[in-house]
């Protein structure tokens, strides 16, 4: 038994129905990427197969066009 | 004729040509009988990493419906364009017509960077509504195991 009680993960993209994600949708894909730049699995993020593939794809466009970082070592 | 989306970035010294760019951009895309859904200038914003020693760049953002032709026409041009940092085309499903989530944020800090000279006398209350917009940014999901 966990002695803590955990919060239930759930898929935020699932819950509004979301069709595509957009990688403009700045705000939305920084709540999924981690303070160092990287992707959060959805293991973590509780985030559907189907909306991890479009985020990752997502925050891979923003990142090329420089409207996410790639990492917090940017100079 | 199929749905494209063209985002592309200008160096910020050359942000006058932009003008002129999409003048020609979209006269060639119209040519062919193409169309555009959506434009976008998204104006000069801060880079999330420098490119080429560059922190700054002019954005672009175009949805339009055009042949093949048109589209191979503009990479070409985009490729050989050195004021063009980047560009990115996408082949889309539909014509986008609705407003992008960054030009919204960007009308709304336009607004408020334009609001706030008039408010100057009463700093009080800038500083209150000013606070919370910005602590309300942060990520919500992320720390649970």
């Amino acid at each position: 038994m966990a002695r803590f009680f955990r919060r239930r993960k759930f898929c935020r993209f699932t819950a509004e129905g979301v069709d595509q994600i957009d990688y403009k949708d700045l705000d939305t894909l920084k709540a999924y990427v981690s303070e160092t730049g990287k992707i959060v699995p959805s293991r973590i993020t509780g985030t559907k197969a189907k909306y991890q593939r479009q985020l990752s794809s997502c925050i891979k466009r923003a990142r090329f066009l420089a409207l996410l970082p790639y990492t917090d070592q940017h100079k | 004729m199929r749905h494209y989306e063209i985002i592309f970035m200008v160096h910020p010294d050359q942000s006058e040509q932009v003008g002129g760019m999409v003048e020609r951009y979209t006269q060639s895309i119209e040519k062919d009988g193409g169309k555009i859904h959506r434009f976008e200038d998204w104006g000069r914003r801060q880079l999330a990493y420098p490119i080429n020693k560059i922190h700054k760049a002019h954005y672009i953002l175009m949805n339009v419906e055009s042949t093949q032709d048109a589209i191979d026409e503009l990479t070409t041009n985009f490729r050989f364009n050195d004021a063009v940092i980047r560009n990115m085309v996408i082949r889309m499903d539909d014509a986008v017509t609705a407003e992008s989530p960054i030009m919204k944020a960007e009308k709304e800090s336009r607004e408020r960077r334009s609001s706030r000279p008039e408010r100057r006398d009463e700093p009080a209350e800038t500083t209150e509504t000013a606070a919370p917009e910005t602590t309300a940014a942060a990520p919500e999901a992320s720390g649970e195991e």
